[in-house]
């Protein structure tokens, strides 16, 4: 998977759609509540960011489960809330490398089994595997090669995830630092604020069309 | 990183097919994780990435926690309103 240029501003412009629609700037929000908002929004972005995948859809389906998130949900995906949450059907023609990776996964399983005599307790790469199988969104239903497949993509898209919530971040305390430095020295409000906001406008730009 | 596999005829998965996928599985994970594993059990790589997994999901909750912060203090006349707008006009 590469992280794009386009997925990064898809990722963006979603969450900050995101971030209107849960009217998260208002005062009178408490903070939990908040907090909740935007990391709903981040993840919701991030699914859509990345299209459809097993991953994604488990990530909405599991976000769907809590009744307050549903409405969210339906308000900013609209149609695509629906084919989101239907079952995917996994294809049965499986490339020859996926087939020598679960082959590959399987002996590594069957190596570990060999050394435990007829009894039932779990493999130490049997219970591993059950734990990554939990931390994947819709990992519960992956066979073998999809979930090695899903984890790779999936770690990617949360490393984006983390690096454009930390520069949007970056972005907004930096407008803040400046936009005190200007009423300091003594400029009209009005004017400063819009100098300011314009400066961090074109950083802004400049800044991802670097990245 | 698309594997190119050659055609096999024998179903006997080999040592370098093996270290082909413990390789894949590592290269998930950045330099400093990897530094300690000289010689990775599978069992060690779903320990790591599981372990690495959870640490990116706190990550997120952190940010989230920081930008909660500062939404909290922003008005439609701030510059962080206005950033927001402006990617949104894009």
């Amino acid at each position: 998977m590469q992280v794009t240029e386009a997925f990064k501003h898809a990722f963006l412009k979603q969450m900050l759609l995101g971030f209107q629609a849960s009217a998260v700037s208002t005062k009178s929000m408490g903070f939990q509540e908040r907090k909740n908002a935007i990391k709903l929004s981040a993840d919701v972005a991030m699914a859509v960011a990345r299209g459809s995948r097993k991953w994604t859809r488990g990530l909405i389906a599991g976000l769907s489960e809590e009744r307050q998130n549903r409405s969210f949900l339906r308000l900013i995906l609209g149609e695509q809330y629906e084919s989101l949450l239907k079952p995917c059907h996994s294809s049965w023609k499986i490339p020859r490398c996926k087939k020598i990776v679960r082959r590959s996964l399987r002996v590594c399983w069957r190596k570990q089994k060999k050394n435990q005599s007829g009894v039932l307790a779990r493999t130490l790469v049997e219970k591993r595997t059950q734990e990554l199988k939990r931390l994947v969104p819709g990992g519960e239903s992956m066979d073998g090669s999809s979930l090695l497949d899903e984890t790779l993509d999936y770690v990617l898209s949360l490393r984006a995830q983390v690096d454009l919530m930390q520069s949007l971040l970056t972005t907004f305390e930096a407008s803040k630092l400046s936009r005190s430095g200007w009423r300091l020295k003594g400029r009209g409000k009005a004017k400063a604020y819009t100098v300011v906001a314009w400066e961090e406008h074109v950083l802004w730009r400049k800044y991802m069309r670097r990245r | 990183m698309p594997v190119e596999m050659s055609s096999r005829r024998s179903s006997r998965i080999t040592d370098e097919e093996i270290s082909e996928l413990i390789s894949k599985l590592q290269s998930l994970l950045p330099e400093s994780r990897r530094r300690s594993m000289s010689r990775a059990s599978a069992a060690k790589l779903l320990k790591e990435t599981c372990s690495y997994i959870k640490s990116l999901h706190r990550e997120v909750g952190d940010l989230s926690d920081r930008l909660s912060d500062l939404m909290s203090t922003m008005d439609s006349g701030s510059p962080q309103a206005e950033i927001i707008r402006s990617i949104l006009r894009s």
